[in-house]
């Protein structure tokens, strides 16, 4: 993609009347006719040739801030629906990467401990770049109470996800139930193709003791969440 | 008594425009019309916001951003009185609803803080090393210059136009990065801003394919009550995408200035509500 927006944008430059073909670096409307490029090629453009954003910054994750606006194959597939819901396709391709990208504790999974799962439920911070570049040794949640209800006396929870009040209650502490809770913060997508959700476990935002420690304020008997 | 202090301010006289339904309104009558015609939950989530408004701090900004813009300044010591913000030299009413827009003398689409920076330059001789242009988000000359010329705009509607092949390109773009998925959580802005009535933690977020409360999503400047500052678009685009984990956007790129046609697009139609007040 990276590559055949530059060659578009290059000879869409070659098409503009007096603008030399061998203009080094083209970086704006004036020297390349974005009217020529699709919505996705300028999009591309705009982000990685035309000073659109500081893509050389380092990532938290140890790579750059170009990797992170690269897409990836589900990003790039579940992006294409323009917020539509997947149609039968889409959510059979989307739902067997997310499978793929499963992996599991050594030793199966196990409940960790619901304490540190409400800090991670509760704390937003975590993997932010500039300007205010986030220390995620300091500070880094799963923020999930952004987007869900999870304690009920907790007053102030998002409702982009569904309530999990007291899911552990309604579901039980099974196996199987604990398998499914670590395979959706780990990559929702399995369940729910091209669901808001993010890939906590796929992408790397929490590591799995941290994804055990989350399922534990779900499921363990003793959390807030299922009093 | 609120009312009697807003009414001595000077801009309230300086706010008739043809295009203004009612000219005498003020920010906070054109959120409340739009609050009695919708039941939109994103406009009366703050009721407190809702009372200070009739009080804003950004009317005295306004204030300074016109001794700023009238002012000869700069190495070549001149006002912006010339500026031509798309509807001709120093025509300022009604000229920011009409933004992002293609200019002929750039060659650029460019929104209302890259048009000023523009200016700044040619104009008064400004550089991008000059504190002037420099300091863009704060208790800025470029904020308080923008909140000047966006209160000029206050009530009416949001018409920016689509006649040239490059504002349809960057609005198309926009529109694209909006459900562009990416980064380590998967964040596009379609993921808070495609349904109606959600909420992050408390704030209840804005719809954008809702016109009548994405025109106030999209009416910056606002002051910002937690951030105790005025806060222009570009700041907005900015920290949405910090949220987003994405990589930092740079100020008046064309990156933004696209995504800002768009969301621009989205209210057209809508009453402006400038300056806003907002969480």
């Amino acid at each position: 993609m990276f590559n055949k927006t530059r060659i578009a944008a290059l000879l869409a430059a070659t098409l503009l009347p007096g603008v030399p073909a061998s203009a080094d670096k083209p970086t704006s409307a004036a020297q390349v006719d974005y009217t020529k490029m699709t919505p996705t090629e300028l999009t591309e453009y705009l982000i990685f040739e035309a000073n659109g954003f500081k893509l050389d910054q380092p990532a938290q994750e140890g790579k750059t801030a170009r990797e992170r606006m690269t897409q990836d194959e589900l990003q790039k597939t579940c992006s294409a629906l323009r917020g539509k819901p997947a149609d039968a396709a889409t959510a059979q391709k989307v739902a067997e990467l997310a499978r793929d990208s499963h992996v599991y504790p050594e030793g199966g999974i196990k409940l960790g401990d619901w304490k540190k799962g409400r800090g991670l439920a509760r704390e937003g911070a975590g993997f932010r770049l500039g300007p205010k570049v986030d220390d995620n040794t300091k500070k880094l949640g799963g923020n999930c109470y952004a987007c869900h209800q999870m304690d009920p006396k907790e007053i102030t929870f998002g409702t982009i996800g569904p309530s999990l009040s007291g899911f552990g209650k309604l579901r039980g502490n099974t196996p199987e139930t604990q398998k499914y809770v670590y395979d959706v913060v780990y990559n929702a997508h399995a369940y729910f193709p091209c669901t808001n959700m993010p890939r906590f476990g796929a992408n790397g935002f929490l590591n799995k003791d941290q994804i055990t420690d989350v399922m534990a304020y779900l499921l363990d008997p003793e959390s807030p969440v299922n009093l | 008594m609120y009312k009697n202090a807003l009414c001595a301010l000077p801009i309230m006289l300086a706010m008739a425009s043809p295009a203004l339904a009612d000219p005498g309104q003020t920010p906070d009558e054109v959120l409340q019309a739009l609050i009695d015609r919708s039941d939109s939950a994103y406009l009366t989530q703050s009721e407190q916001n809702l009372m200070m408004m009739q009080d804003e701090p950004s009317y005295w900004v306004i204030e300074q951003g016109e001794i700023l813009f009238k002012e000869p300044r700069g190495p070549k010591k001149a006002s912006l009185e010339q500026c031509d913000f798309g509807k001709g030299p120093g025509v300022l009413e009604g000229a920011y609803v009409e933004m992002p827009r293609y200019f002929a003398d750039t060659g650029k689409v460019m929104d209302l803080e890259s048009r000023l920076m523009h200016c700044m330059k040619t104009l008064q001789g400004f550089t991008d090393e000059d504190k002037a242009i420099k300091d863009k988000h704060g208790n800025t000359d470029l904020v308080k210059i923008q909140t000047f010329i966006a209160a000029k705009s206050n009530g009416m509607a949001w018409n920016p136009p689509m006649d040239h092949p490059l504002e349809k390109a960057m609005r198309g773009a926009g529109e694209e990065f909006f459900y562009r998925r990416a980064g380590v959580s998967d964040f596009a802005c379609s993921t808070c801003h495609g349904a109606t009535g959600k909420r992050i933690r408390a704030s209840v977020l804005p719809n954008s394919s809702i016109p009548d409360e994405w025109t106030k999503a999209v009416s910056w400047p606002a002051f910002r009550v937690g951030h105790e500052a005025v806060r222009g678009s570009q700041h907005r685009v900015s920290e949405c995408i910090w949220q987003m984990r994405q990589a930092e956007i740079v100020y008046g790129s064309e990156a933004a200035i696209a995504i800002i046609a768009y969301w621009t697009d989205k209210a057209r139609g809508q009453p402006a509500i400038l300056p806003d007040l907002k969480r």
